[in-house]
């Protein structure tokens, strides 16, 4: 729907700001922009409780040892998304400066004109290192912390975000569970904003 | 209040310095900009307080006579400047409505679409409306 145009200048304005960008990001602000546009109407309906819900019942229907578990498939391929390594404090929800430039490059994509009218769930995941239940609560205080910064730092109206803590359940390298690859931040674009609330 | 006082003081500083007529940066260098000078003041106050919600801002107030003046200066110039860009962009619709309806017409500010037509037509936009758009981090 965005014209070429409007792209080409915003890529090019954020690959200006990343004038700065260091090894620490994975993703550059253009990729997590791009990243995070072309949700369709094909894509899938998604909200956090159901998120949660889908964690609950995996790991209810899937206990025992962590590295014989199936991971939790959430089947979201369709939606636009990124995978976002955040430096969190040891055992903590606590968002170490040196993520603070990948929290506000995230707060960039989303003051984008092209996500403006767009609504976002962001997801914590650690590995399968530590107790289950533990790794849940954490991963949920660190979602929380990633958009508690993005509301209250860089803000980014909190009508827009949910934050899901999918725990060890949902493995981006199922193969090597204790991977710290599996520790990240996730972010879907879920929909669109009820017309009308000209929420940014 | 104190630390309120003193980023007021350092939001007009750099507002007359350098930022009236200089670019925003982005939310990305503001970021940036905070680590690399409160960074480590962060570490060895505040290491148990998260970036939001105003706790780390709170914290940090509690050792300011301890907190480098790079990091009080930064603080300032990032905030001043995450202000400027958001009130930027909040204002685009209404300071481009003159630009939009003469130029765009049709037109709505949610997909991306509208930015696209002003900028293409930068040179008989208005030249408030041309600065909202820099001010916002849109060009």
């Amino acid at each position: 729907m965005t014209s070429p145009l409007v792209r080409l200048a915003l890529a090019a304005a954020l690959t200006l700001a990343a004038g700065s960008a260091s090894a620490q990001t994975a993703l550059s602000d253009n990729q997590i922009l791009s990243g995070l546009q072309g949700l369709t109407d094909k894509a899938p309906t998604i909200t956090a409780q159901q998120l949660r819900d889908m964690v609950q019942r995996h790991m209810a229907e899937n206990p025992g040892e962590a590295l014989n578990r199936t991971s939790l498939a959430l089947h979201l391929d369709k939606l636009p998304q990124i995978n976002v390594q955040i430096q969190f404090r040891l055992n903590s929800a606590i968002i170490e400066p040196s993520s603070y430039r990948t929290i506000g490059a995230i707060a960039d994509a989303m003051h984008n004109p092209i996500l403006h009218g767009y609504k976002f769930i962001v997801t914590g995941n650690t590995d399968v290192t530590g107790p289950r239940e533990r790794n849940l609560q954490l991963s949920q205080q660190r979602a929380d912390a990633v958009v508690n910064a993005l509301v209250t730092v860089f803000n980014v109206n909190p009508t827009r975000l949910d934050a899901v803590g999918l725990g060890e359940e949902v493995l981006l390298d199922p193969k090597r569970p204790t991977d710290p690859v599996n520790r990240r931040v996730q972010i879907f674009t879920v929909g669109r904003v009820q017309p009308g609330s000209a929420a940014r | 209040m104190r630390l309120l006082h003193l980023l007021l003081a350092g939001v007009v500083l750099a507002g007359s310095a350098s930022a009236a007529g200089a670019q925003t940066m982005s939310y990305a260098q503001a970021g940036a900009l905070l680590a690399k000078s409160c960074g480590p003041d962060i570490g060895r106050f505040c290491s148990n307080v998260n970036l939001g919600g105003g706790a780390l801002v709170g914290c940090m107030n509690q050792k300011l006579s301890q907190v480098s003046e790079a990091c009080k200066r930064d603080y300032a110039i990032a905030t001043a400047s995450i202000a400027k860009r958001d009130a930027a962009q909040d204002s685009i619709a209404e300071v481009c409505s003159a630009d939009t309806a003469r130029l765009c017409p049709g037109m709505i500010p949610q997909d991306g679409n509208l930015l696209s037509c002003l900028l293409q037509a930068t040179k008989v936009v208005s030249a408030a409306c041309n600065q909202a758009i820099t001010d916002a981090g849109y060009r």
